[in-house]
């Protein structure tokens, strides 16, 4: 059954004309919503290009979504109009200064009213959720509250305040381009990337037989595992250190490449690959770890 | 009634299948009897908990794959029932023959030993090769199966899933042109930069195979993570694939490619060139 929530609301901020002051407040929404059938695990899909996600999991059976707006950050072309566009006037064809030099002068004298839609659309469709903002001027903080099992979809780009999870037992799918992201008390399987933030696990259980992988490019990864886990980890470094406290048994890399020319002529070649790999325990669960100049770091959970 | 029997019927008292008889002579136990009591009620808290367990559900995605899992397994009983068949009568008639005695069952025993071991050893280079192609063509099987698998598991929704799914392809001896598709397809389509990166060591292992220094070579102008295009120049520059100059040449170009990235293709190109 389908069922379509959305929420797209226009907010305006009328200021009395007394008030010389510019300060916002951020704008918050609130929203609970139920899975198609929540005796089964469900699955929450957040996709959005400003902002932070944070995600908690919690003992109820309902999704809450909690969405503060943050201040819209003005240009500098908003705040000194007039400026700028002196600044700009070369820049800019003689038609375009115009008009805007006609819509300063209308607008003198006069506060400008913030008109935001929020573009929060939250939709649900047999037990996954869609979080979704528009790609507008106002960042936004997610902060979402959902039943311990439910598995996690993350997407969060162009922000430093990244994403974090805490007490969710389900899969978590996550990738930011400038955030880190960290993930406490999760069982996993966790696929996590990241282009510049760092990347943090803290792991209370691992779900066995689920492979995981971590792979961040500028940023470190720091991964904390139960003490008697089943692990196979294959990590892949370019400039970064591993580091670890388990009692890793490191194992040949069988990729390795072997050419032998040297009877019709030509030379003899091999060639290793640059991964190491490593059983935990025996080996178990696959965990993949890249980097390239970000440090590995796998701990032990005391 | 004993508690030795009591415990014995305990089972069928649970689920309420004791006759009349029984029923009463447990019922008149269990009055004088505390101990056993004390373990029928805590048998009957273990049996309604088990009630109650809510019955696993499995995924839309299980049912299919279970189905073409055992097309694959009836293919390989079919031929296994006509065996069997033959088996049975076999053992039956054989039965009849069995020696009443003990003492006769025990010399035939040593008698078909000492039989068994000679002609074994007369036997054992010739089934030895026998055993081999047996063991291939069990090995075949397994392949198709795994074969199977993996194509399903590089189309579920859950990215730990088609990480599975580019494990099992990996693994395969013989992956056939339907894996490779598979993987390159998922290398340059796949929306998780993990799986991609897990299906660019995959290929690697497969580079001989036609397809894929092609389809690498191919792949490198689509990519845009990083991590996956210096995985993949890394790739292209250890198994020599010089058809890749050209398209490195095309990434150095390109403004908005990663400064890393630029230098490794750099030098990836001196060291094709």
């Amino acid at each position: 059954m389908k069922t379509i929530v959305r929420l797209a609301g226009i907010i305006i901020l009328l200021w009395a004309a007394g008030m010389a002051d510019n300060a916002q407040e951020s704008q918050a929404d609130h929203a609970v919503v139920n899975f198609s059938n929540p005796a089964k695990p469900g699955k929450v899909e957040v996709d959005i290009s400003e902002g932070s996600i944070t995600v908690r999991g919690y003992e109820g059976k309902d999704v809450i979504i909690d969405a503060r707006w943050r201040e819209r950050v003005l240009t500098e072309k908003e705040q000194e109009p007039e400026a700028a566009l002196a600044e700009k006037g070369e820049e800019l064809d003689q038609e375009e200064l115009a008009r805007k030099k006609a819509q300063a002068e209308k607008a003198k004298g006069m506060k400008m009213i913030e008109v935001e839609s929020m573009g929060l659309t939250i939709e649900e469709e047999e037990n996954v959720i869609q979080v979704n903002a528009e790609e507008g001027k106002r960042a936004v903080d997610l902060v979402i509250q959902v039943p311990f099992s439910t598995s996690l979809r993350l997407s969060c780009r162009d922000d430093e305040r990244g994403v974090t999870v805490d007490r969710v037992d389900g899969e978590i799918e996550v990738d930011t381009s400038d955030g880190p992201i960290i993930l406490t008390n999760v069982s996993g399987p966790v696929v996590a990337d990241s282009s510049d933030g760092e990347i943090k696990a803290v792991f209370g259980k691992v779900t066995p037989g689920k492979p995981m992988s971590f792979s961040a490019m500028d940023g470190d990864i720091d991964i904390t595992l139960p003490l008697d886990v089943k692990a196979s980890l294959k990590i892949k470094t370019d400039e970064g250190q591993i580091y670890t406290d388990f009692d890793v048994r490191l194992t040949p890399s069988q990729q390795k490449k072997e050419e032998d020319e040297r009877k019709e002529g030509g030379g003899y070649r091999v060639a290793f690959e640059k991964v190491t790999l490593g059983l935990i325990n025996g080996g178990g669960v696959e965990i993949q770890l890249t980097t390239y100049e970000g440090n590995i770091y796998v701990r032990k959970a005391k | 009634m004993k508690c030795e029997q009591t415990r014995e019927k305990s089972a069928d008292y649970l689920a309420g299948e004791l006759d009349e008889k029984s029923l009463a002579e447990v019922r008149a136990h269990l009055a004088d009897c505390p101990a056993c009591r004390e373990e029928l009620e805590g048998l009957s808290a273990i049996w309604t908990k088990l009630g109650v367990l809510p019955k696993e559900q499995p995924s839309a995605s299980l049912r299919s794959r279970f189905y073409e899992m055992l097309e694959a397994y009836k293919e390989g009983m079919e031929k296994e029932r006509a065996r069997l068949d033959l088996g049975r009568n076999l053992s039956r008639w054989l039965g009849r023959l069995m020696p009443r005695k003990p003492a006769y069952q025990i010399a035939l025993s040593l008698v078909l030993i000492a039989a068994g071991l000679g002609s074994g050893y007369l036997l054992s280079v010739r089934s030895r090769s026998a055993a081999r192609t047996e063991v291939a063509g069990l090995k075949g099987e397994v392949d198709d199966m795994r074969r199977i698998v993996a194509v399903s598991l590089l189309k579920q929704a859950s990215p730990s899933e088609r990480l599975m799914g580019v494990s099992w392809s990996a693994q395969l001896d013989r992956p056939g042109d339907e894996i490779i598709a598979a993987l390159l397809d998922t290398l340059n389509q796949d929306p998780n930069v993990n799986v991609r990166l897990a299906a660019v060591d995959a290929l690697y292992l497969f580079y001989n195979h036609p397809e894929v220094k092609d389809g690498l070579v191919r792949s490198l102008s689509g990519q845009t993570s990083p991590l996956v295009q210096l995985s993949l120049i890394d790739l292209l520059v250890e198994i020599r694939e010089r058809r890749a100059v050209e398209a490195l040449e095309r990434l150095i170009q390109d403004h908005d490619l990663n400064p890393k990235v630029k230098k490794r293709a750099e030098m990836g190109l001196t060291q094709l060139s």
